[in-house]
């Protein structure tokens, strides 16, 4: 890539998803995970899941703080878009109970880390 | 046809007017077959990317000869054949016959071409250069030529593509489509089938179909230049010519597996892998072979998770592009007897499978209750030298001393301290240069096959003449039997005696001395070490080459040497003697330890990956993995390390072996400090930088200080030498692995039926 090129991509402006400004973005993330925030004693009683209201609360808290590092509007917009269709979907009862329960992988068991383990679990 | 007819017609296939009795003398002054000492020497073998390089920046240099390759000049060295010169040019000249380890036979007449100025097209294979020579190497003519001899090829040759093993990988299939004609004059109107031959039985390794035979007659002059076996020739003419060996009779050498490589069609293939795998379906894997001490370089073909066979792979430091009986066939012994499950003895003493928590846990167990001084580590023949490494930080960290390997060496003098004194020193691409070569108990030639290969080498081209102390075998060369007792050896150090070959040793520019571990396991062996170095540095002190080194030690094993390195004790002699309560046995199958020798109540530990002698005492089964089934180093005779390749997995719940002694650390909580293959390579870097050196070989020394500390040892010896391997009979099943092979079980039938033939 040529010198000018680069200076080309590097200066290049993108259309904005939704956001155009950090604070907008935030906003956005905000108003989502607070909407999430008011369904949890819905979705618990509506889907009649094993957890209590503390634990969903919980596992929304551990999703968002997923991405905490991402910094791109764009990228957070598209985010937000993808948490609003979930949120459509469990609230319409697109969704059934294991897609639910799916957000907590229940049946995922954790991969041995240590020598010993690996070794008796034929990974090693 | 008289025998002398048919023999001479075996050496000069090409000469018309032989007359059998000068013929066969001059063979015998020369050594060689006629053909190759008519055939011009060629100064140097055909670079083709070297030489490609030298091609774009011509540099007229005085002693070379200029020719025109297709218009283009290359200069070459006179005496370089057309062949050879186009190679430097970066032009390929089809041919069949021609091998450029092999001497020029000139018989297929493939690589003719164009040389201007001559009056029919010449053999570039063997035609020299001369200067200003103008070769055409695409004209019509030579393209007509190829297009002809073809055509003929083709004629004789049978439509059996479909069914031939060759397929794929023939060189008159490739060859026919890059340089045949479209179409052929061959129509068989008269339905009268092709010229038909009827098939040979040359042993259970190689598979004839003679009709396929093109007699570029490279198998007859590996035979009888390389192996040293002349039983191969041709008999008859024109359509009558046949391959092979006149009377029925097996071909007895342990390089026969080269002529399946040689053979550019299918008419020699492979027996035990006929019929099993096209070359585009399987997957090729580099790797190093563990069956002699040699550590040939192989290329492992694997499919669907098996080895189907064992190729040579070049090194010219090595193996050149020869592989060994024993290494290429031995395969089979990879799927047989395997231990594929850990085991514990049950209350009636059998073993029965467990998982493997259960056999480390039992082995820790073992491991913890014994006082260190009655623990007994023997690491057998195909250890590599991380799992070596592991085991030995593993003892040491229980406090016990006493790892040991299965061969002996001498401790005393220099013992193990000194690389120089248990490597071969010479290396084995030098050993082609040596001009004298004194053997002293050993049978090189099954010991290591090839380095014999090389020592007939030098016998062959170079007038190297050889001795040999030790009961008198068939080394396939002449050689001065000078005696069977090991006295002769104290005889010639202190120089008492008169000897012709101490002569000859003096005499020599090159000499080399290589001694066979084997006769170190005696009482005497010490004794027999310590001359041996005497002698051996006394030539090398008067040498005017400074950097030639004539000690030799021949180690048997593929693992003795790296063993020796990290720090085993050689043998297990009077470590077994003390009562071991814990004997582990790292594929130690040499019957060396047997249950006998061991207290009632010791627990036998075995990791390794064959049902042998190892398991059948064992307590306690932990299943390894093969050298095709890990990345493991292997040093070896010469000192130089090598590393195998993973080319399949190990079978059921085998692991590799490193990692079996890693786990087995952690739960006895003596937690050995590397998780992974570049932690531990650290660790035996640590130990000796050499282990991972891998590809190279460091110059050895202190040849001096080793002959000081020997002084001491030299006293008077009188036992008579032997060797283990006499016959090739004894030659093909050594190891678990060949023990296991049913390949190698029908090599030694097929042998003993040959040797009571009357032929």
């Amino acid at each position: 890539m040529s010198a000018r090129q680069a200076i080309q991509v590097g200066t290049k402006t993108v259309k904005p998803v939704l956001s155009t400004t950090p604070g907008e973005a935030k906003r956005r993330v905000l108003n989502l995970y607070k909407a999430w925030y008011r369904q949890v004693p819905y979705l618990v009683k509506d889907f009649d899941i094993p957890k209590s209201e503390e634990q969903c609360r919980a596992k929304i808290k551990e999703l968002f703080l997923k991405n905490k590092d991402v910094t791109d509007i764009r990228v957070i917009d598209l985010l937000v878009i993808k948490g609003q269709i979930e949120l459509k979907e469990s609230v319409n009862m697109w969704k059934q109970k294991g897609h639910i329960m799916s957000y907590f992988k229940p049946t995922e068991e954790p991969k041995p880390k240590d020598f010993l383990s690996k070794f008796f679990s034929s990974n090693e | 046809m008289t025998k002398a007819d048919y023999y001479c017609s075996v050496k000069l296939s090409r000469c018309r007017c032989c007359q059998s009795k000068f013929f066969n003398e001059s063979i015998r002054m020369l050594r060689q077959p006629l053909t190759r000492a008519l055939a011009l020497k060629s100064p140097t073998r055909a670079a083709p990317l070297a030489a490609r390089c030298q091609a774009t920046q011509i540099q007229p240099q005085p002693d070379k000869v200029e020719v025109f390759i297709d218009d283009k000049p290359v200069y070459v060295l006179p005496g370089t054949t057309i062949l050879q010169a186009t190679a430097q040019a970066g032009v390929e000249i089809p041919r069949f016959c021609y091998h450029e380890r092999l001497a020029v036979a000139g018989n297929c007449r493939m690589c003719l071409v164009e040389v201007e100025k001559s009056p029919k097209p010449a053999a570039a294979c063997a035609m020299p250069v001369m200067k200003g020579m103008r070769v055409k190497t695409n004209s019509d003519l030579t393209r007509k030529a190829r297009e002809g001899v073809m055509e003929f090829l083709l004629v004789n040759h049978p439509l059996d593509c479909p069914i031939c093993d060759q397929g794929g990988e023939c060189d008159l299939q490739d060859q026919s489509m890059a340089f045949g004609s479209d179409k052929s004059r061959f129509t068989d109107i008269h339905f009268s089938g092709k010229r038909a031959v009827e098939d040979k039985d040359v042993g259970p390794l190689i598979k004839t179909i003679m009709t396929r035979c093109i007699h570029c007659t490279r198998c007859i002059r590996f035979a009888s230049e390389v192996a040293g076996v002349d039983d191969f020739g041709t008999t008859g003419r024109g359509t009558d010519m046949q391959v092979g060996t006149y009377v029925e009779k097996m071909f007895l050498s342990e390089l026969s597996g080269n002529i399946i490589d040689l053979c550019p069609v299918g008419a020699l293939t492979s027996k035990p892998y006929s019929f099993a795998a096209r070359p585009w379906e399987t997957r090729r894997i580099d790797s190093v072979d563990v069956l002699d001490p040699l550590g040939s370089n192989i290329v492992v073909t694997t499919r669907t998770n098996e080895v189907l066979r064992i190729l040579p792979r070049t090194n010219e430091e090595i193996n050149e592009e020869w592989l060994s009986d024993k290494s290429r066939f031995a395969c089979d012994g990879l799927k047989r007897q395997r231990l594929v499950t850990p085991m514990l003895t049950d209350s009636r003493g059998n073993l029965t499978p467990v998982e493997w928590e259960d056999a480390i846990v039992a082995a820790a167990r073992a491991l913890r209750d014994c006082p260190p001084e009655k623990l007994l580590v023997v690491a057998g023949d195909m250890a590599d030298a991380e799992s070596l490494m592991a085991l030995k930080d593993l003892a040491n960290k229980l406090g016990s001393e006493n790892v040991c390997t299965e061969q002996y060496f001498p401790l005393e003098g220099a013992g193990i301290d000194l690389r120089s004194s248990y490597l071969l020193n010479t290396k084995i691409a030098n050993v082609e240069d040596a001009d004298f070569v004194l053997l002293i108990g050993t049978n090189v030639r099954f010991e290591a096959p090839l380095l014999n290969a090389r020592i007939r080498k030098a016998y062959v081209h170079k007038e190297t003449d050889i001795a040999l102390i030790g009961p008198q075998v068939d080394l396939t060369y002449d050689y001065l039997h000078v005696g069977e007792s090991a006295s002769i050896v104290k005889d010639l150090a202190t120089g008492t005696s008169s000897h012709e070959v101490m002569k000859r040793l003096q005499q020599a520019k090159r000499p080399i001395v290589i001694l066979g571990a084997d006769q170190l396991k005696t009482p005497e062996g010490s004794a027999l070490l310590a001359y041996t170095q005497e002698l051996a540095l006394k030539v090398q002190e008067k040498l005017a080459d400074k950097e030639w080194k004539v000690l030799n030690v021949l180690q048997r094993t593929a693992s003795q040497v790296a063993a020796l390195d990290i720090g085993y004790k050689p043998g297990v002699g009077k470590l077994l003697q003390s009562g071991p309560k814990v004997v582990y046995l790292l594929g130690a199958d040499n019957g060396v330890v047997s249950r006998d020798q061991l207290p009632k109540d010791a627990v036998v530990i075995y990791q390794g990956h064959h049902g042998d002698n190892g398991a059948a005492i064992a307590d306690i089964v932990l299943p390894g993995a093969a050298y095709t089934e890990k990345r493991a180093t292997y040093v070896n005779a010469e000192g130089r390390a090598q590393q195998t390749l993973v080319a399949v997995t190990p079978p059921g719940k085998a692991r590799e072996d490193w990692k079996i002694i890693r786990a087995l650390s952690e739960v006895v909580g003596e937690r050995l400090p590397y998780d992974n293959l570049d932690e531990i390579r650290d660790r035996l870097s640590q130990v000796s930088p050499a282990l991972v050196n891998y590809g190279n070989v460091q110059d050895n020394n202190y040849f001096a200080q080793a002959r000081a500390l020997a002084q001491s040892l030299q006293k008077p010896i009188s036992g008579k030498m032997d060797v283990q391997l006499k016959q090739l009979e004894d030659y093909f099943m050594t190891d678990s692995i060949s023990r296991a092979s049913p390949t190698m079980a029908k090599c030694v039938q097929a042998v003993l039926k040959q040797k009571q033939s009357s032929y």
